[in-house]
């Protein structure tokens, strides 16, 4: 059984630099749990943008200490790519009443990635860890209707983070 | 227009004008904020958590009574104070946007303070563009839009959006009632070792 954990911007935003404690925190969870962050491309180029109003962000770090790493292209090729794509993408534009292509598609890419690796067999488990809960909600519930319910886990960032700090107080 | 309709008006303009003061000031916005959030306080209270001199705790206490946004419940010593209610809706000039002065975004500006996420918001988007943060920063955590689509909307990087949401996440919750959605750690079913391997 293999476990694929994507990572969306908020859970790297969220855990601040790599002196403080949540950062650390999680490090010792992935590396205790042998467990690698895997980022959507739009993810990366999101956390690493050239912005002087927002404090940079150690994902750089975290990818040299080696428990973050960037996904490959998604392979929009296969059907059901581009189907939870489009159908997150809905979902998401439903909750806010604006069309589906005003929807960003970064926010869909975090299931898309997820059922690629699903229905390509490399994963049969995915953690989906993300801050924005229309888009983790969005995603189970995309990925249910394509019949993956019962792999998927929407893991709220915030609380994940909580969680491993107060653990290990 | 009537002698009556005057004097309404000046107590709107009042009104506005001691607001104005609270935000233009973190400190009495802290303070005010603080008040709002433990019903009823001395300044011995407000000296103890805020750690301000007392000094400082009666000036700021007595400027936000002056101001009218802050009330003495019992007159008794120790006198006992507590918040008014603000909900004031402010259209800016050009008329294109609204937005509405809250206990929470009272809170918000108070905690420029000591949040410089906040600090750098409102340096570069003012007091109005952090209240626009503020209504997104409550819908995402209703799972209504995300941190691109606020950025989309109001033209900064995803990143800048994620961070001031991050920052005003404490708000939200202090101020809303929030259903708590996703998983936590427990529900992981990951066994996350022992801690005691953690040396």
């Amino acid at each position: 059984m293999s476990r694929l954990h994507i990572a969306d911007t908020g859970l790297f935003v969220a855990m601040g630099q790599s002196s403080n404690s949540r950062y650390k925190a999680v490090r010792r969870f992935a590396r205790r749990n042998d467990v690698t962050f895997v980022l959507p491309e739009r993810v990366y180029e999101e956390l690493t943008v050239d912005d002087p109003d927002a404090e940079e962000v150690p994902i750089d770090t975290a990818i040299d200490e080696g428990w973050a790493t960037v996904a490959a292209p998604l392979e929009f090729s296969e059907p059901v790519v581009s189907r939870v794509m489009d159908g997150v993408q809905r979902y998401i534009a439903n909750g806010d009443d604006r069309p589906a292509d005003g929807v960003e598609r970064a926010d869909a890419a975090l299931a898309a990635l997820a059922a690629q690796h699903l229905n390509a067999g490399t994963a049969t488990e995915v953690y989906i860890y993300t801050t924005d809960i229309a888009a983790g909600e969005g995603a189970k519930t995309v990925l249910a209707s394509e019949g993956y319910g019962d792999s998927v886990t929407f893991v709220n960032g915030f609380r994940f983070i909580e969680d491993l700090v107060a653990g290990d107080s | 227009m009537s002698r009556t309709s005057d004097r309404a008006d000046g107590d709107i303009v009042r009104d506005f004008l001691s607001v104005a003061d609270l935000l233009e000031e973190p400190q009495l916005a802290q303070l005010y904020a603080y008040l709002a959030r433990e019903g009823e306080a001395t300044v011995q209270d407000v000296m103890d958590d805020l750690e301000l001199a007392q000094g400082t705790a009666y000036s700021y206490v007595n400027r936000l009574v002056d101001a009218g946004v802050v009330d003495i419940t019992d007159d008794e010593q120790p006198r006992r104070y507590a918040a008014r209610e603000i909900d004031l809706t402010v259209t800016t000039a050009t008329g294109d946007r609204e937005y509405t002065i809250t206990p929470a975004l009272i809170d918000a500006v108070g905690r420029r303070e000591t949040d410089a996420d906040i600090d750098t918001y409102i340096g570069r988007h003012g007091v109005a563009g952090l209240a626009t943060a503020l209504t997104y920063a409550v819908a995402r955590e209703r799972g209504e839009v995300t941190h691109r689509l606020m950025a989309e909307d109001l033209d900064i990087s995803p990143l800048a959006g994620e961070m001031i949401l991050q920052a005003l996440r404490p708000v939200v919750h202090e101020h809303y009632d929030i259903e708590e959605a996703g998983a936590g750690l427990d529900e992981l079913d990951i066994d996350n070792g022992d801690a005691a391997d953690d040396a």
